[in-house]
């Protein structure tokens, strides 16, 4: 394959030269330097006619033939451009396939980031498998013994008497366990209450199942009526196994009730 | 509590319960019942794990007056407590 090198600028042209080291070699150009001249030819380089001559003395010797060149169409450096050019978009091709990639990966992130929380339980988030053959078959661990206090609060404009009915409990992972709270009416209209609770500390939150209880559905109390709401939980045998969780004795339930009005829609976790 | 101005630190994301609500005990149905859980918890200092007999019978006195939906007794977590009905507040077991 023959290399060009390129041997001098000239006003507008460029000049190459090979370096086959052919006597005849192939010059590509309309004018000439005085460097090629003496490059190519001890004596005198001309150009006409398309051709290069090298006068010495008398003599006139045609070093080759020579075709115009066109400026950026030199057809012997044509291969090498072709595959340049060609490079070049595999190169290009590549980089685009690289950013749309990304771009599909940020879309795919949202679904596969939550996926991870499920599956690690990071962030306080639900874990998955929270199925009634869990609790079926889940071991007690009965040597971690946590005490479990109630905390009842009722918003400024609901005037039920709410409190819980013991203060406080001792319960182990795994088992499950009852507690009551009690809710009276004293005025003489039916008023509906809606509840939510929050546990504290704020990581055994994800720990702390509750199979039924009376939150987050409107609760009707007839005027000066007084119910037992009942809570039934369990507290996930994996805390005992949790390094976060090693200095964690109690655990903190509290519930708060708000009045339901008419018309207003509460956004309710997971219920429809 | 909730009302915390916590921006950029989690938030507690209160989870609703697996099985739902439990209707309200208007009638008071399974009062005694319950108070003979709370007696039960009292004289045991407050430990969950001696009351599972009465807390099963509570659960059980609720199914049957159709205060919550009927379930096997084991899915809630009483496998080891046998399948036979606890006695009621005002029956003792024969020894």
């Amino acid at each position: 394959m023959m290399l060009w090198k390129k041997l001098s600028y000239l006003s507008s042209w460029t000049v190459y030269i090979s370096n086959s080291r052919l006597p005849f070699l192939s010059a590509y150009c309309q004018y000439c330097t005085r460097g090629l001249s003496y490059l190519v030819c001890s004596g005198t380089l001309r150009a006409s006619n398309n051709q290069l001559f090298c006068q010495r003395k008398s003599l006139q010797h045609v070093l080759s033939r020579v075709q115009g060149m066109k400026r950026g169409h030199n057809p012997f450096t044509k291969h090498q451009k072709e595959e340049w050019q060609k490079r070049n978009k595999t190169v290009l091709t590549y980089i685009a396939a690289a950013g749309v990639g990304m771009i599909g990966l940020s879309y795919a992130a949202v679904p596969l980031y939550r996926l991870y929380c499920q599956a690690t339980g990071l962030g306080g988030t639900a874990v998955a498998g929270h199925s009634s053959d869990q609790i079926e078959n889940m071991q007690p661990v009965k040597d971690r013994v946590l005490k479990v206090t109630f905390n009842a609060d009722v918003h400024a404009s609901l005037q039920w008497n709410f409190r819980p009915q013991q203060s406080e409990i001792y319960v182990v992972p795994g088992e499950t366990a009852l507690a009551f709270y009690k809710a009276k009416n004293p005025t003489n209209k039916p008023v509906i209450g809606i509840s939510t609770y929050n546990i504290v500390p704020f990581e055994a939150g994800q720990y702390f199942n509750k199979i039924q209880c009376f939150c987050f559905e409107e609760q009707r109390l007839n005027p000066n009526e007084e119910v037992d709401m009942p809570v039934f939980f369990y507290i996930d045998p994996e805390f005992d196994t949790d390094p976060r969780m090693a200095n964690v004795d109690t655990i903190t339930l509290s519930y708060t009730f708000f009045e339901a009005k008419d018309g207003h829609k509460l956004s309710l976790p997971g219920y429809s | 509590m909730s009302t915390a101005m916590n921006f950029s630190t989690k938030t507690f994301k209160p989870r609703p319960p697996d099985k739902g609500s439990f209707p309200l005990d208007h009638f008071g149905e399974c009062k005694d019942f319950k108070d003979q859980f709370m007696r039960c918890l009292r004289e045991n200092h407050f430990d969950s794990g001696a009351c599972r007999q009465d807390s099963k019978a509570y659960l059980e006195c609720r199914m049957e007056r159709q205060l919550m939906a009927k379930e096997p007794l084991e899915k809630l977590g009483f496998k080891d407590l046998g399948a036979q009905k606890s006695p009621g507040p005002h029956e003792t077991t024969a020894p």
